[in-house]
């Protein structure tokens, strides 16, 4: 059973809905009935009918194919649940409960049984202990958070891929906020079938995904997992954060190496030989995958940087000249050109002040000289709309200079409510855009990190 | 987990052609005929950390010096190999190691080398085998990563360092080790050599 099919799915039945507010059943029964475009199926034994949805006995008596069934049972009833629907010919079970393999001996060898169960008829699954899937396309969503207190995800570029459930939800929840798009959200859970080197794979085949970000607590078969990220990564950009980088099974040794393994381990090294961008935490996470998802990969260093406030022009330059960037001084002849779009007070150099009587279209005239000098090898732009003249308006030009300018474009905002708005709209409109100083110098590090990675594949047959 | 005798490990090295200084085992220090200065090295399946533990004495300056150092090494260490190497010059040093990690595999280690290496703590490991680029990626990867552009009058070359550490790789492919130091690798304009080696199997 190819795992792209879930992007398809048709018909969920859910077993172990529940009338009762509060209850895992009855949150993922809400979840499914706001969102999901195709038909849901309840199976309980007493109820006619739950939330106006009616409920079959079993699943035998279902009359219709079904393509995905949600088990929402304690464990010990998981299991006779899960070989109901794989002999129904589900394609996909997602067993939600935990109390498996987490927890010892027993549940382990549930767990053996329901691997069984998947192999001889065919059904993946996700999970157990899982708190589900998200494909905002189809409006499929299994997961436990309600809408009350949190947001669900809007259709967009990223692919999530995460193992710990929760930490997915909460960060998709402040990203959706910030006008963040995503493909799908899979958290895995146990993994007894599908893993993460599985869903990198389908995530690397589906064309609405342009990047992935992956939360790795554990890697379980890493040479595959390895190698699938090396062949995606030259389709689209991965992001990684692992938790507990320092458990690499080092042993009592007395050598240098084996102690500096213990001491200064760093997976970065081996993320890089593979195509994967190392990020520190959940922020670091999202925002490189929106800008890998975004934005075009970066292939030197030389960086023009673009603003209305000099200070912020200036701090942006400190900053990327620390990571190894050069804001390097603009040719005369560009300057020449730069000059007259600016205010007379401005400074056409590099980083180019336009001052505060900047507007969207002196904005617009110079990232347009800067992209035809061929001068540099991106745009860092804050775009500041706290700005007399700098509107909303300015979107329609970025957005366009994004698609189709040759030079990558990465823009800054700064600032509070209005600001966030128009970020909203930046990151909507699919232009990688960046709330702060650092989280866009960051993100421009994080295109030119893929450029460095793509170089490798550029020119087998060098000088 | 045996440690090999630090001589038997240089050999096998040689055999490999790896540039180590020229080494000379003694049995009477009288006859020594290579170059002043020399340092003197216990070779022992029992001792890998032999600066602590005093079984090495560098910078022997005299035959005279050498003949009084063997004879308190010979004390010290009794039926242990005792071999003379002569002392480099100085070059920018590095570490280089193997290790054959649980999770990872075999992975290889490139860090700001020396005295201050585990302090400093500026390395980097990658999976082995290594290319080209992820040589030069390791350079780059370092936090120090200047000092391969040469440092108070001591030049060195990047690609001396890329071709030892691809060479490294190359060595690490199909062989058995739990973990192995070339530490300190001293590296030339034009020209490296390794000064220690400790294969732990």
């Amino acid at each position: 059973m190819s795992i792209e099919d879930i992007f398809s799915v048709e018909s969920v039945c859910l077993i172990g809905a529940s009338r009762e507010e509060g209850k895992v059943g009855n949150t993922i029964l809400k979840n499914l009935k706001r969102s999901f475009k195709g038909e849901i199926i309840l199976v309980h034994p007493v109820a006619d009918e739950i939330e106006g949805i009616r409920c079959y006995k079993t699943v035998e008596s279902i009359p219709s194919p079904v393509d995905l069934g949600v088990v929402s049972l304690p464990s010990e009833k998981t299991l006779e649940a899960v070989e109901s629907l794989a002999i129904k010919g589900c394609k996909f079970c997602i067993p939600v409960a935990g109390g498996f393999g987490e927890l010892g001996e027993k549940g382990k060898n549930m767990e053996t049984r329901m691997k069984e169960i998947s192999l001889k008829y065919g059904m993946r699954i996700i999970g157990p202990n899982t708190v589900g899937v998200i494909i905002p396309r189809t409006g499929l969503n299994t997961s436990l958070t309600t809408d009350e207190k949190s947001r669900f995800p809007t259709d967009g570029p990223i692919g999530f891929v995460s193992q710990s459930g929760a930490l997915g939800l909460l960060t998709m929840d402040e990203f959706t906020d910030l006008g963040v798009g995503f493909s799908s959200f899979f958290s895995l859970g146990n993994e007894i079938d599908i893993d993460q080197t599985d869903v990198i794979s389908t995530l690397g085949k589906d064309d609405k995904t342009r990047s992935i970000a992956l939360y790795i607590e554990k890697i379980t078969r890493i040479e595959e997992f390895l190698q699938e990220c090396r062949k995606t990564a030259m389709k689209k950009g991965i992001v990684a954060i692992k938790g507990g980088q320092t458990e690499s099974g080092s042993r009592a040794t007395s050598l240098h190496t084996g102690s500096l393994l213990r001491t200064s381990f760093s997976l970065k090294g081996i993320f890089r030989q593979n195509g994967i961008i190392q990020a520190r935490d959940e922020v670091e996470l999202i925002d490189f995958a929106s800008a890998l998802a975004s934005g075009k990969p970066v292939k030197g260093k030389r960086v023009a940087v673009v603003s209305s406030a000099g200070g912020v022009g200036v701090i942006a330059t400190d900053a990327l000249e620390v990571q190894g960037f050069n804001v390097n001084r603009v040719s005369d002849m560009l300057a020449r050109r730069i000059k007259p779009e600016i205010s007379a007070i401005g400074s056409p150099f590099n980083p180019i002040d336009m001052t505060a009587e900047a507007t969207d279209s002196q904005y617009e005239n110079v990232i347009n000289e800067l992209d035809r000098s061929g001068e540099f090898d991106s745009i860092i732009a804050f775009v500041l709309f706290q700005t007399f003249g700098v509107t909303e308006d300015i979107i329609g030009f970025l957005k366009e200079f994004n698609r189709s300018g040759a030079t990558p474009l990465v823009v800054g905002v700064v600032g509070g409510e209005y600001t966030r708005e128009v970020l909203r709209k930046l990151n909507g409109n699919g232009i990688p855009a960046f709330p702060s100083i650092p989280r866009s110098i960051a993100a421009l590090s994080t295109l030119k990190e893929r450029g460095d990675f793509l170089r490798r594949f550029e020119h087998d047959s060098g000088p | 987990m045996t440690v090999v005798p630090e001589l038997e490990f240089k050999e096998i090295l040689e055999k490999e052609n790896f540039r180590m200084p020229k080494r000379f085992i003694i049995n009477d220090p009288s006859e020594y005929n290579g170059k002043f200065p020399v340092a003197l090295k216990v070779s022992s399946e029992r001792i890998t950390h032999k600066t602590e533990e005093g079984a090495v004495v560098t910078d022997i300056k005299t035959e005279e010096g050498l003949l009084d150092t063997f004879e308190v090494m010979r004390e010290k260490f009794p039926g242990e190999t005792i071999y003379a190497e002569e002392m480099a010059k100085k070059g920018v040093e590095v570490i280089i190691g193997l290790i054959k990690d649980l999770t990872f595999g075999k992975l290889i280690l490139l860090g700001v080398g020396g005295f201050y290496s585990e302090l400093i703590r500026d390395v980097t490991f990658k999976r082995v085998p290594i290319d080209r680029y992820d040589a030069e990626d390791m350079i780059e990867e370092l936090r120090f990563n200047r000092l391969f552009g040469g440092y108070r009058g001591m030049k060195v070359s990047k690609e001396v360092l890329i071709d030892v550490l691809l060479k490294i790789s190359t060595f690490s492919n199909g062989r058995e080790f739990s973990q192995i130091d070339f530490n300190p690798v001293f590296l030339y304009e034009d020209s490296y050599l390794i000064i220690d080696a400790k294969l732990v199997v």
